[in-house]
């Protein structure tokens, strides 16, 4: 058995946990559900060894864990697979793997016998493996957690922590990886499944802990519970969704237009293949797919950050560049700089960067100005313009991309998995900011590109789905989110 | 910002804490020896001139290091870029006889200029159009620069007697003149001090300024956000260069008047540890290079007065920038994460994904 006893950690002035006591027996999936923040990714750390606890101690079995360790956790027996998968981006999958549990221990690094014996096991998985000799930093986000999974079991841990793995997965690859949990938990093993996802906690899970800002306010099966309970146990209240129009009352004009876009690689592999689509004023279009299908590639030429082999990307309404906004998916490492102050995380728009700038000169108050006042309207909480962007919560990182996009008055907003790892209510929030955008007296044209099919069903017009660098338009009709989630996967019809 | 001024003197104390250290257990009073190297570099008039007239080609390649490195770009080759500049402004400099002072003076800069911007816009363009290493092209160009010197002062620009290998000297009117003489201030300082102004400005009050800092810090962040990086790369490193080229003319304008072999100690090179200590701030350049140039200069009098070895200097100097890199707080907390993993506070932040610096 695994036992946290009232375990506390505090960050500077934040207490993340507060005497947290958390157990899961051998042979269960043990959900543990909360809000950005409210402490899950802490008691994975405190228990995976990553970090030392205040107070409290974690025993497995009987045996107290060695705080901080992680090597002292792993031999323990307990696996951690991260949320943002901790790989080195420069070295083959298989060297990555060589890290884990395939090594024969003897010293000597037989990669083929390590890519041997991952083979198999993501087989037994059903995992697809990356072709041989592959570097991790072209992987999609997917296959990268898949790594993650395999180098975990790979200590044949007799715990097993998963922090959202499954975020990244699309419908179709969903239901495996919930079989796989299974198997793991028939095996004798602990599961605990972190997520916000309270659908598959429900559906998954023996048992579930609910924390809020860092504390147990519930321990509860899914037979006694709901999806509804559950959220508002974890937020503290219940926010009244507000009802979704998904269907535009009738949109307008063509604003953005793509004919015939093709990328090649360097290498000469097609990434996008002759896609054409177009949105209109006044609706909300949606491109699903599955990580790794082109969609990175097709945000970046959207952007202007690279240039298409062929075709074309018109903006009818004004001059290109000037009226579209881009929020790319990665907050981190696309969308902000963290070492930069908000405003200047702002003027990296290229529309407010000409706004604050005269005759070549910078206006850096004015910046500040243009700051301040949308980290009020748009309620960021950070204590002013000055703050670097990385002192910031995911979820205010997100408001401040989706300010900066609005700032510059765009006909069109492309957006990018921009709700991934944002709890129920900040994703809620910027839903109904992108609706307001389009149905609103603005009447804008937003694209939303997303694996995250449930969110495309509840704020998009039309559905397209992207496979393989190709796109389809889906049936304005179709809206089983497992026919769809079969058209993602790349099936013909 | 009052700490980012006052931490590189701890550093200093720290470090002439251990050199105290290291000369005790040498037989030397660290006392007597500092005193020396004060004075030396300090003690009278022409001491201080003598220190400025050393940190000022540190200004100029040390500004060149700062700016290109602000945009990531690790121009290691301001030595290379400044032998250019000079051998461009020895090449000029005799011909400029026939002109009135202030043109042939703005000639021979001018050609300093061309000189180290073709060498650093060469690097640029390699690395924009070829993305060829600047690391690896600038080192290269350094020692193509080191031997093109070389070859002018045994070649095509030795002097018309052929018995010393250097050049003819430059033209009366391309002197930059010393006022106070024997003293040997020159325009040239104040030309340095007005550079790290503009360099300031350049970099934080304008819009190519920003984006140079933006593509700096995080490049895939200012690609999507339509910074266009190779042009913008191409144009630092030939600005970068013109500076360090400027440096070598200002050099061969005012103190040496004609090129010989080795004109440059390592200045280029030194640069690089200037630009840190000031931490990439144009106007923490001119402190930096004086600390430098102090240091060189004060170490004659250490060597005269105290029989320590000048050597010794450049223990110190290594001492010193070991020390403010090891105490700066985010160089330092970067290299504590990358060793521990993050802790503390940096953890109550989501992790920021692993960074490809390409």
């Amino acid at each position: 058995m695994l036992r946290a006893n009232a375990i506390t950690k505090r960050f500077g002035r934040t207490l993340a946990l507060d005497a947290v006591d958390f157990q899961a027996l051998p042979g269960e999936i043990h959900a543990l559900v909360g809000e950005n923040g409210a402490g899950k990714t802490t008691l994975m750390n405190v228990l995976a060894g990553s970090l030392a606890a205040d107070h409290g101690e974690a025993i497995l079995d009987g045996l107290p864990l060695q705080a901080g360790s992680p090597r002292a956790a792993l031999a323990a027996g307990i696996a951690a697979v991260h949320q943002s998968p901790m790989l080195f981006e420069r070295m083959t999958w298989e060297e990555n793997l060589a890290l884990g549990g395939f090594d024969t221990g003897t010293g000597a690094l037989d990669l083929d016998a390590i890519a041997a014996r991952a083979r198999s096991l993501g087989a037994k998985l059903g995992f697809e493996m990356p072709p041989d000799g592959a570097t991790v930093e072209n992987r999609s986000v997917a296959e990268r957690v898949r790594l993650e999974v395999l180098r975990a079991l790979s200590f044949n841990p007799r715990v097993l922590i998963l922090d959202e793995p499954t975020s990244v997965l699309a419908p179709s690859q969903l239901a495996p990886f919930l079989d796989l949990l299974r198997n793991l938990r028939g095996e004798g093993r602990i599961v605990v499944l972190i997520t916000h996802k309270l659908a598959e906690a429900i559906a998954v899970a023996d048992r579930i802990t609910v924390l809020r800002r860092g504390r147990v306010v519930a321990r509860t099966t899914p037979a006694e519970t709901s999806e509804e309970n559950l959220a508002g146990l974890m937020i503290g209240e219940i926010i009244a969704q507000p009802a979704l129009s998904a269907t535009p009352s009738h949109s307008g004009a063509p604003v953005l237009q793509i004919e015939d876009l093709t990328l090649d690689d360097h290498t000469g592999r097609r990434i996008l293949d002759r896609l054409s689509f177009r949105v209109a004023a006044g609706e909300i279009v949606g491109i699903a797919g599955v990580d790794g299908n082109g969609q990175t590639e097709l945000v970046e030429l959207l952007a202007g950050a690279r240039q298409p082999s062929s075709g074309k990307i018109k903006l009818l309404d004004g001059s290109p560049g000037a009226t579209m906004a881009v929020i790319p998916q990665n907050r981190d490492l696309d969308g902000l700089i963290l070492d930069m102050r908000l405003w200047e995380n702002l003027i990296l728009a290229r529309r407010l960067r000409e706004q604050v700038t005269s005759h070549g000169w910078l206006n850096a108050s004015h910046a500040i100005d243009l700051c301040r006042e949308l980290i009020d309207r748009f309620r960021i909480r950070a204590p002013g313009p000055e703050t670097t962007a990385g002192a910031l919560s995911g979820g205010n990182r997100q408001r401040l991309e989706v300010a900066r996009a609005f700032a510059s008055r765009p006909k069109v907003i492309v957006a990018h998995n921009i709700c991934r790892g944002l709890d129920l209510a900040a994703t809620a929030e910027v839903h109904r900011t992108m609706l307001d955008f389009a149905f609103g007296p603005g009447r804008g044209a937003v694209l939303l590109i997303s694996s995250d099919l449930d969110e495309l069903l509840a704020i998009c017009g039309r559905l397209l789905i992207i496979s393989r660098g190709k796109i389809r338009e889906t049936d304005p009709g179709e809206r089983d989110p497992q026919r769809l989630g079969l058209l993602m996967a790349g099936a013909r019809d | 910002m009052l700490s980012s001024i006052a931490k590189p003197f701890a550093a200093l104390a720290l470090a002439a804490a251990l050199i105290s250290i290291v000369l005790a257990a040498l037989g030397a009073s660290p006392l007597g020896v500092f005193a020396a190297l004060g004075e030396g570099a300090f003690g009278s008039w022409y001491a201080c001139v003598d220190t400025v007239v050393k940190s000022t080609p540190l200004v100029f390649t040390g500004l060149a290091v700062a700016l290109a490195f602000s945009g990531a770009l690790w121009n290691i080759g301001a030595d290379g870029q400044l032998t250019i500049g000079a051998i461009a402004a020895g090449a000029i400099g005799p011909h400029l006889g026939n002109f009135p002072h202030p043109i042939a003076i703005a000639g021979i800069l001018a050609a300093g200029c061309l000189g180290g911007a073709v060498w650093g816009g060469l690097a640029g363009w390699l690395r924009a159009r070829r993305d060829v290493n600047e690391v690896i092209s600038t080192i290269m160009l350094n020692f193509v620069a080191v031997q093109a010197l070389s070859w002018v002062v045994h070649g095509p620009l030795m002097e018309p007697s052929r018995a010393y290998p250097t050049s003819s000297p430059i033209a009366r009117a391309a002197q930059l003149e010393f006022y106070f003489a024997p003293s040997r201030i020159n325009l040239g300082m104040l030309l340095a001090v007005v550079l790290a102004a503009v360099c300031y400005l350049l970099l934080f009050r304008t819009g190519a300024g920003f984006e140079l800092r933006a593509m700096g810090r995080n490049r895939r962040a200012a690609t999507f956000f339509g910074v266009r990086i190779p042009a913008l790369t191409f144009w630092v490193m030939t600005l970068s260069g013109a500076l360090a080229g400027l440096g070598g003319a200002v050099q061969v304008s005012a103190i040496s008047h004609r090129l010989y072999e080795k004109l440059s100690p390592g200045w280029g090179f030194e640069a690089i540890a200037v630009a840190l200590v000031a931490r990439l701030n144009p106007l923490g350049i001119i402190p930096a290079a004086i600390l430098f140039g102090a240091l060189d200069n004060g170490s004659q009098a250490m060597q005269r007065t105290q029989g320590v070895s000048p050597e010794l200097v450049q223990v110190i100097q290594g001492l010193v920038i070991l020390i403010i890199l090891a105490f700066d707080t985010p160089a330092w907390s970067a290299v504590r994460e990358q060793i521990f993993g993050a802790t503390g506070e940096a953890a109550a932040v989501p992790p920021v994904a692993e960074m490809p610096d390409a």
